[in-house]
């Protein structure tokens, strides 16, 4: 499903150029899940950025559902993102004007979905939040925003789905049960899913883990260790 | 669909709230003003129409010709006859000059005359209305002449040949305004009267006027039609009086009225408009995170585009309607208070408000929102995931530059007026390049200070360099908002004091000229017995205008120019008297120099010596008692007509005209019930003549203070547009301000070092700002007061203080009291939000 080839990513931070990432390869297979674990600063969100088409490598090649989307323009690869990849993000990114349901059928009114509002209400039931819909962000708890946030990635039918530490800023409890609902939507739909984490536990959920490891002198990705 | 679902949502939220307000109040300001303008501007063209008792006039000294009359009605416009002289009246042994006014049954065409069958009534209720002047046989009198000819009413008088019964007492003819010419009592007759009385001889002085009017259901195009096809027929004994012509002090006032309607209208806008561009501003910073989302759905820089330009479009839409429904609302109390004086049947206001409203909105938003939000659709799609990605939107001084272009043009296209556009928008540039440089220096200066302080100023003190770039953007928001306001309260002040003097109790409502140098003794003794003060006594010589550079005056010269016809009033100050100015070379020095040159110089009035061709260094002929005197033009005045003191055209320095016959003039203030006294001082000095300007006084009066209404409530508009300003600017930092207090609590600040530090730094703020907006509002008020309301530039010192102090007390207060919910949430609620 994606297919990353002697990718690295470099940037200019005060004049000078930033090694991010260093001729990292990897595959993920369609419905496998990959955990890309690391300490802070070790290029783990870089390389969901890249895997999800959200930006471009500096070196190598990118393809998501065999389109290389290394030498596509940025509106090209929306459309593949549009088709493709859904989101669950750290602070949830829900928007704060919108209800839970809008938050969730927003995306599928973007993308011209037929009645985007009981799809939304029925990915809402299924995290458990029946009796939550017209509630604000504001009026629900950490770990009811990133359940709304699951609900608007999974309502999409993503082929693949990025998670960006997405229990960051829960406790540990509510963590693990985001966790399992994470994971049952994930078998459930046979969704792809690319989960960035520090937390072992969770990335002991997934099928496969990718290590990346900082180094010094700003070339933090000296080794890369695949477990399975 | 979805851009409006949206919008709503996002107004729910909170984001787009700012930016309609903003929108919606620089519409609302707009559209009142506009309506209003419209409105005034129909009142004016009314109350000048009623000033000449017609539309248009045609004054000649000679009969006019019967064909000019005859077109007119051939136009379908309506017309009245009517002759003015001056006549002796009598009743058995006692006589009166007086000012006679002979009508046809069809005048006034415009404005009302009224009368009394009370004469010397003070009861206004008295006063009535009439459809026409007196019939034939009939006479209506100025209540004076009464006792002067120890006759009352239903009495008869003398008019030549024939007898007229006194049927009513004469109140105001709409057209009788102070004419310098009249000299007793005003009589008003028919026409066919005339005559029968055989007072009219060959060489008579009689004025002949052709009234003419537009029936209100015709096109204005057949006036003006007529008043070119008589244009080329005048005769140098003719003239046209237009409407503008007719009363020049009330239209001062109400032009200043007017220009004071506009400029706040032009100050609200460019507040809302500094408003809407900081609101858009936060906006576009609030939407980052929702663009980012969109990217990470797949939405193309395109359709994101295409969304925000249909959101602004959406905006315009709801925020003009909303400001045009304000707007309207507003006019209507504007209406309300000057109701009084603005004609009842005045039609509604047609279609262009409404599209000056939508025309604004759309500006607006494209001239302040979309630049703001233009960088939006590019923002790269990582930023959904770092929110420490740079985020390029257009540059500042594009945006600084597209802003203030909008400005200019929004405010050119609104006040048609390119002097009051160029002296807001200088006041706004040097305000912009003070805040740069000086805004700058003092929060460099304010870092290196903290170093020496404690505590929460030295917090404070350190946050005003650290936020600098936030806090420049502030600076100018604050800044323009306090200068504006500055602005308005010192023109309005000016222009309130100004009319104040006009509605002084004491402010005189009648000119005695003419007195003789052995009545002033005696005109004195009886002006103290009724209790009455004079604006002192000033000479004056007679004298006529003979020569110019030394060449005699044509007769046709002397048949274009009333002055030249008759005697003028030449009078002597050392000092430049109040109320002139000079426009041209310079006053006179001390007696001694003028008198050992050979040249007597002369100041002549402005106006007048446009009108005659006349500029410095002509020498000018006059023939004074048959003796001649030369004299050159040393300047030129400016005289303000408002205080109503005498004024002349000429004045000579000190020892020049002494020695000639000299007469002396007065004006002074008599209350109603002290009328009589013109009886006895025209029966004592029947030479002495009286001009009587209460009634127009009174008019004045009315409205003005009706004028006054109206300031104070676009006044109050204008500060709502200012602190609207200041809270857009204030929310600006208000999201930061949030994450670093919840930073602050969470390491154990108190809330008491928060709150303090965000009250120095906001005072700190609201006091340069005041000290930035007083360098700005000065240099705008000099360039309104001399561009616009025609007054000298004059140091404020008071603006430097209340500039700095409302400032600091202002923006202190506000800032610190809107960003006082960061000290008492949760700090982890705040963290979790941000």
């Amino acid at each position: 499903m994606i297919h990353v080839s002697n990718v690295s990513k470099k940037v200019m931070v005060l004049n000078a150029e930033l090694t991010i990432l260093e001729s990292l390869s990897l595959k993920v297979e369609t419905g496998e899940s990959l955990a890309v674990i690391g300490p802070s600063g070790s290029g783990k969100s870089t390389l969901l950025g890249l895997m999800a088409g959200l930006d471009v490598p500096s070196t190598g090649t990118v393809h998501i559902a065999g389109i290389n989307i290394t030498e596509m323009s940025e509106e090209s690869r929306a459309s593949v993102r549009s088709e493709h990849v859904g989101f669950v993000f750290q602070s949830f990114h829900l928007l704060q004007s919108l209800t839970a349901l809008e938050n969730v059928s927003l995306p599928l009114e973007l993308k011209n979905s037929s009645k985007p509002e009981s799809t939304a209400n029925h990915y809402l039931k299924r995290v458990g939040l029946k009796d939550r819909m017209h509630h604000y962000p504001r009026q629900l708890s950490g770990g009811e925003q990133q359940r709304v946030a699951l609900a608007r990635a999974f309502a999409c039918r993503p082929n693949i789905l990025f998670a960006d530490e997405p229990t960051g800023n829960l406790d540990i409890v509510t963590g693990e049960a985001i966790n399992n609902l994470l994971f049952e939507l994930n078998r459930e739909e046979g969704t792809t899913l690319v989960i960035v984490t520090h937390e072992q536990s969770l990335a002991s959920l997934c099928s496969r883990q990718l290590h990346l490891k900082s180094g010094q002198n700003f070339t933090p990705v000296e080794e890369m260790k695949v477990k399975c | 669909m979805l851009v409006l679902q949206n919008f709503l949502r996002g107004w729910r939220g909170g984001q787009s709230k700012l930016v309609l307000a903003s929108l919606a109040l620089a519409v609302a300001v707009v559209t009142s003003v506009a309506f209003l303008a419209d409105r005034v501007e129909k009142a004016l063209i009314d109350e000048s129409t009623a000033f000449l008792a017609a539309d248009l006039v045609l004054e000649s000294n000679s009969l006019i010709e019967p064909r000019l009359s005859a077109k007119a009605r051939e136009m379908e416009l309506q017309t009245s006859a009517m002759m003015t002289f001056v006549s002796m009246v009598y009743s058995n042994d006692e006589m009166h000059l007086a000012s006679v006014r002979a009508i046809d049954e069809r005048y006034p065409l415009r404005g009302e005359l009224s009368y009394s069958m009370f004469p010397f009534s003070a009861d206004s209720s008295a006063v009535k209305v009439a459809e026409s002047g007196p019939p034939s046989g009939e006479t209506w009198v100025d209540a004076r002449i009464l006792p002067l000819l120890k006759i009352g009413l239903g009495d008869y008088l003398e008019f030549g040949d024939i007898k007229l019964r006194v049927s009513r007492v004469l109140i105001e003819e709409p057209d009788s305004r102070g004419s310098f010419s009249f000299y007793g009592a005003r009589i008003l007759i028919n026409i066919d009267d005339v005559a029968p009385a055989g007072v009219i001889l060959e060489g008579s002085r009689v004025k002949y006027k052709l009234l003419i009017a537009l029936r209100d259901d015709l096109n204005p195009t057949l006036l003006s039609n007529y008043r070119e096809w008589l244009a080329e027929r005048l005769t140098i004994h003719q003239r046209i009086i237009d409407p503008e012509m007719a009363e020049a002090s009330i239209a001062d006032s109400i032009d200043k009225g007017r220009k004071f309607l506009l400029l706040s209208g032009s100050v609200g806008l460019v507040l809302s408009a500094i408003a809407l561009a900081l609101a858009s501003h936060q906006f576009a910073v609030d939407e980052v995170m929702q663009v980012g989302l969109f990217k990470s759905w797949g939405l193309s820089r395109g359709r994101i585009r295409r969304f925000y330009l249909v959101y602004g479009l959406v905006i315009a839409l709801v925020g003009a309607t909303v400001g045009i429904c304000i707007g309207a609302a507003v006019q209507e109390i504007l209406v309300l208070l000057l109701s009084e004086w603005l004609p009842i049947t005045l039609p509604r206001a047609g279609l262009m408000p409404l599209l000056i409203g939508l025309g604004t909105g759309l500006f607006c938003v494209i001239g302040f929102m979309l630049p703001a939000i233009w960088h939006l659709p590019n923002l790269p799609p990582m930023t959904v995931l770092r929110k420490d990605l740079l985020v390029h939107s257009v540059a500042r001084a594009y945006r600084g530059v597209i802003g203030m272009l909008t400005i200019a043009l929004l405010l050119v296209w609104y006040s048609e007026n390119l002097l009051l556009s160029a002296s807001i928008l200088t006041g706004l540039l040097v305000i912009a390049m003070a805040v740069a440089v000086i805004g700058l220096i003092l929060f460099r200066l304010s870092k290196w200070f903290s170093k020496f302080l404690g505590g929460s100023w030295r917090l404070a003190f350190a946050n005003l360099w650290r936020r600098r770039d936030q806090n420049l953007i502030q600076l100018f928001g604050f800044s323009s908002a306090i200068a504006l306001l500055l602005t308005m309260a010192v023109v309005r002040t000016s222009l309130i004091d100004n009319w104040k003097l006009q509605l002084d109790e004491d402010t005189p409502n009648h000119f005695l000229i003419n007195v003789a140098p052995y009545e002033l003794t005696g005109a004195e003794a009886l002006i103290k017995e009724y209790s009455l003060d004079t604006a002192g006594w000033y000479s004056m010589v007679r004298g006529r205008l003979r020569e110019f550079n030394g060449e005699e005056i044509t007769a046709e010269r002397r048949e274009k120019h009333e002055s030249l016809r008759r005697e003028l009033n030449l009078s002597w100050a050392q000092n430049l008297p109040t109320g002139n100015s000079i426009v041209a070379g310079r006053w006179w020095g001390p007696s001694s120099e003028i008198l050992d040159s050979a040249d007597v110089p002369v100041s002549i009035e402005t106006d007048l010596a446009d009108e005659l061709g006349l500029s410095l260094g002509d020498r000018l002929t006059f023939s004074i008692g048959g003796l001649n005197f030369e004299a050159t033009i040393a300047s030129t005045r400016s005289l303000s007509w408002d205080n109503m003191t005498p004024n002349f055209y000429f004045l000579f320095p000190e020892g020049v005209l002494e020695e000639f016959p000299r007469t002396y003039m007065t004006s002074l203030r008599i209350p109603p019930v002290k009328k009589l006294i013109l009886n006895d001082l025209l029966r004592s000095y029947p030479t002495i003549q009286v001009i009587e300007l209460d009634r127009i006084i009174e008019r004045i009066e009315k409205i003005v203070v009706q004028i006054t209404r109206g300031v104070e409530v676009m006044t109050s508009i204008i500060l709502i547009c200012g602190v609207l300003v200041m809270f857009s600017a204030i929310s600006l930092s208000m999201s930061e301000r949030f994450h670093e207090s919840a930073i602050l609590r969470t390491i154990g600040s108190s809330r008491r070092l928060l709150l303090s530090i965000q009250l120095i730094e906001f005072t700190s703020l609201g006091i340069t700002a005041g000290f930035l907006a007083s360098l700005g509002a000065e240099i705008a008020i000099a360039m309104v007061q001399w561009l616009l309301f025609d007054s000298a530039w004059a140091f404020h010192s008071w603006i430097w203080i209340a500039g700095p102090t409302a400032g600091g007390l202002l923006i202190g207060t506000l800032g610190t009291a809107y960003s006082r919910q960061s000290t008492t949430r949760a700090p982890l609620e705040m963290l979790r939000k941000l």
